[in-house]
């Protein structure tokens, strides 16, 4: 870059303005429409995952329900 | 000449109410970070809230100093979650429970929806009990204070301005500065806490049940399933822009420094009592012996921040089941809106602020089922909703490669999964059923 470019670059940048808008005093963004997506792809990775899921759901509850039973005094101690 | 900073070159400017030129880069960086900055600073540090107070000075009393590591430990993974959550925010401008709703089906939908709102629920219940306890402490009847305490929270949301809310809530937040005073008053000289921040130690008692069921105790009140739920939707309704997710991320990782820094002052004071060979059963009756010792301005100063903790815990989860509710129905859910606007959205949120306050008020309330029930459900909300989080984090038709997990996000983050399951398991399991545990 010449001397004089280099000038008027540094020039260009004294001059800039830089406008700072707060997010809720901005003009909507157009994101991603999830709403006409429907559901999610099910790959192997997520049915895993799900799968883990209702394990672990059914244990926890299972878990309960057998605490309850204890405190119920229908399951012995 | 004017032109748009490049933090925001991606969005139009219409009609913008208040824009503030500048002419530096750097004032410009900090104005864009100051306008962003809230909603991770809020989410970390409400969850500090009444619960949270008390695990850690417990923590403190128990075990001295020797559970500050795993605060440290905790920094990162606090962060890397609520990161997710910032991602998704942005990318979607929805909150989370619309987003497990329309991905995974209305089962999970629902699922995670009654969860959460039962969860918070209870959660509310032990925040207004801290409120009545330290209340009682100050002198003042919690029946009058309780009530009090809950009309002015409804008030707080209902002026139909986020900005003004979001003040309030971080100027709270900002209020627990004073533990670190606390901390450094209650303290003795030693930097022995600094040695076990950095490198894990055993306590004097050896390796209990007791003492792994307060480091799952820890791991589970420093991460909290509300917050997922929280931070997207605040994201959202604030109306993140793409190209404020640097910001956000700062403010996350602000807050989470914050958080973890004040959660080890409040490990500090409740060393205070370690050191004295104190049995307390609450914080409320900790401040009350530290001021027997310390001044009664310490006693109070204990106490009131205590009262700050859970009005910050109530705001946050109260409006994290709002928004998610109003999410789910289709209703209008915005604290921009005024509440003949949003009258569901405003009506969720009142609900569960007065009816927990009222519960309270009601003698002999379960309150020691009430919070057992929180453990239990809290060990299976996270595990789930942390799963989502991370799936929805890989789902490509929704955020693309721009804001997509890579693939250190997805190491890191399925380790965290595994983990915080198999934590969750044990702290439900040793609650369900305690005899699997016998030492505990």
């Amino acid at each position: 870059m010449t001397p004089t470019a280099e000038k008027d670059r540094l020039k260009r940048q004294a001059n800039m303005a830089f406008t700072i808008v707060h997010p809720l005093d901005d003009a909507p963004e157009e994101k991603v429409d999830t709403e006409h997506l429907g559901p999610m792809r099910m790959t192997r990775t997520v049915r895993l995952c799900l799968f883990a899921l209702r394990g672990y759901l059914l244990l926890m509850f299972g878990l309960l329900g057998f605490r309850v039973l204890q405190l119920a005094g229908i399951v012995r101690r | 000449m004017t032109m748009n900073h490049p933090a925001t070159k991606n969005t139009l400017v219409a009609n913008p109410i208040q824009p503030i030129q500048v002419s530096n880069k750097w004032a410009a960086h900090a104005l864009t970070f100051l306008m962003v900055f809230g909603p991770g600073l809020i989410v970390m540090e409400a969850d500090n809230d009444a619960g949270a107070v008390s695990t850690y000075v417990q923590a403190g009393a128990q075990y001295g100093t020797h559970l500050l590591w795993l605060l440290l430990l905790l920094l990162p993974i606090c962060y890397f979650v609520q990161e997710m959550v910032v991602r998704l925010g942005i990318a979607t401008g929805q909150g989370h429970a619309a987003m497990i709703y329309r991905r995974f089906g209305k089962w999970w939908g629902r699922f995670s929806l009654a969860d959460l709102l039962l969860l918070n629920f209870l959660t509310l219940v032990t925040e207004f009990a801290a409120i009545a306890l330290v209340l009682g402490k100050l002198g003042i009847d919690p029946r009058l204070g309780v009530p009090a305490a809950g009309l002015g929270l409804t008030a707080l949301v209902m002026t139909g301005s986020y900005r003004r809310w979001e003040r309030v809530v971080v100027f709270l937040c900002l209020l627990d500065v004073a533990w670190f005073a606390i901390a450094f008053r209650v303290h003795a000289g030693s930097r022995e806490w600094l040695r076990h921040t950095v490198i894990p130690s055993v306590p004097a008692s050896g390796f209990t049940a007791g003492w792994l069921f307060l480091v799952i105790a820890i791991v589970g009140t420093t991460i909290a399933p509300w917050q997922l739920f929280f931070q997207q939707s605040c994201v959202a309704d604030k109306r993140l822009r793409f190209s404020d997710l640097r910001w956000a991320r700062l403010d996350t990782f602000i807050g989470a420094v914050f958080t973890i820094l004040v959660a080890g002052c409040m490990m500090l004071a409740g060393n205070a009592a370690f050191q004295r060979h104190w049995d307390f059963t609450d914080p409320a009756q900790m401040a009350l012996q530290l001021g027997g010792i310390f001044g009664p301005f310490l006693k109070n100063a204990i106490l009131l921040l205590m009262i700050n903790a859970a009005v910050l815990g109530t705001t946050t989860i109260s409006l994290s089941s709002a928004w998610a509710y109003g999410e789910v129905k289709g209703w209008p859910h915005s604290l921009q809106k005024p509440v003949r606007e949003a009258p569901g959205f405003y009506a969720v949120y009142g609900f569960c602020v007065m009816a927990a306050a009222g519960l309270v008020l009601i003698p002999k309330a379960p309150l020691q089922l009430i919070i057992l029930s929180v453990q239990v459900l809290a060990g299976l909300m996270l595990p789930s909703a942390i799963v989502f989080l991370q799936l929805l984090l890989n789902d490509k038709e929704v955020l693309g490669e721009r804001f997509a997990n890579r693939r250190w996000n997805n190491l890191v983050n399925w380790t965290i999964v595994v983990v915080l399951f198999v934590l969750s398991l044990l702290l439900a399991a040793q609650v369900a059923a305690p005899r699997l545990f016998p030492n505990s």
